[in-house]
């Protein structure tokens, strides 16, 4: 799948988001590395923070359309 | 034999730290595997591997007792720390020591095994 389309799904789950970036890692379309920074977090644990992006991203990390996911969350500090 | 969710439970439940992996330590077959054992090992940590490979039902199975999509998936003492990034990050922020320090003790001695779960 396309980077586009999950900065998309991203863009949906964390409106608020002030910094949101995904990488195809290796330009076979499904590798990515995503980058979340939102005051969602803030109140967050690290675990739940990457279950927040695991869930936007949920049904192609089920289907197989994402094969590797790496996530880095930030808070608003 | 008990059924593989009662088996993947029991081994999270029973073991201080394990990680279910794709491939063994021996023969690690994913590069993110190879980045949660790494971390685990540079803080010191036991760990038991539990391969996911050999049957698709395990990582099924794992993934709704955690509710975690990915694999690796590394356990605390029966809780989910989380995957190769959650573990390199509180390596390198000192957590995961400190959190292993706290749930087995300082003194630890950081075997290295293999669990295979029983298929049918």
């Amino acid at each position: 799948m396309k980077a586009e389309a999950i900065h998309e799904l991203l863009e949906q789950a964390f409106p608020d988001a002030t910094e949101l970036g995904v990488e195809d890692r290796t330009g076979g379309g499904d590798h990515f590395q995503v980058t979340v920074a939102s005051p969602a977090f803030d109140a967050l644990p690290l675990l739940d923070q990457h279950r927040r992006v695991n869930d936007a991203l949920a049904a192609h990390l089920a289907d197989g359309s994402i094969h590797e996911l790496r996530i880095k969350t930030k808070g608003s500090a | 034999m008990k059924p593989l969710s009662e088996q993947i439970s029991d081994v999270i439940e029973r073991e201080p730290v394990t990680v279910f992996m794709k491939g063994t330590p021996e023969m690690i077959m994913c590069g993110n595997s190879l980045r949660a054992l790494q971390a685990l090992h540079a803080a010191g940590a036991p760990i038991t591997a539990v391969d996911v490979l050999p049957d698709p039902r395990i990582r099924q199975e794992l993934s709704t007792i955690s509710g975690w999509p990915t694999i690796p998936q590394v356990f605390v003492n029966g809780e989910l720390v989380g995957g190769a990034d959650i573990t390199e990050e509180l390596l390198e922020s000192g957590a995961l020591q400190q959190k292993l320090d706290e749930a087995l003790g300082a003194d630890r001695s950081p075997d290295v095994k293999t669990v295979a779960l029983e298929l049918h």
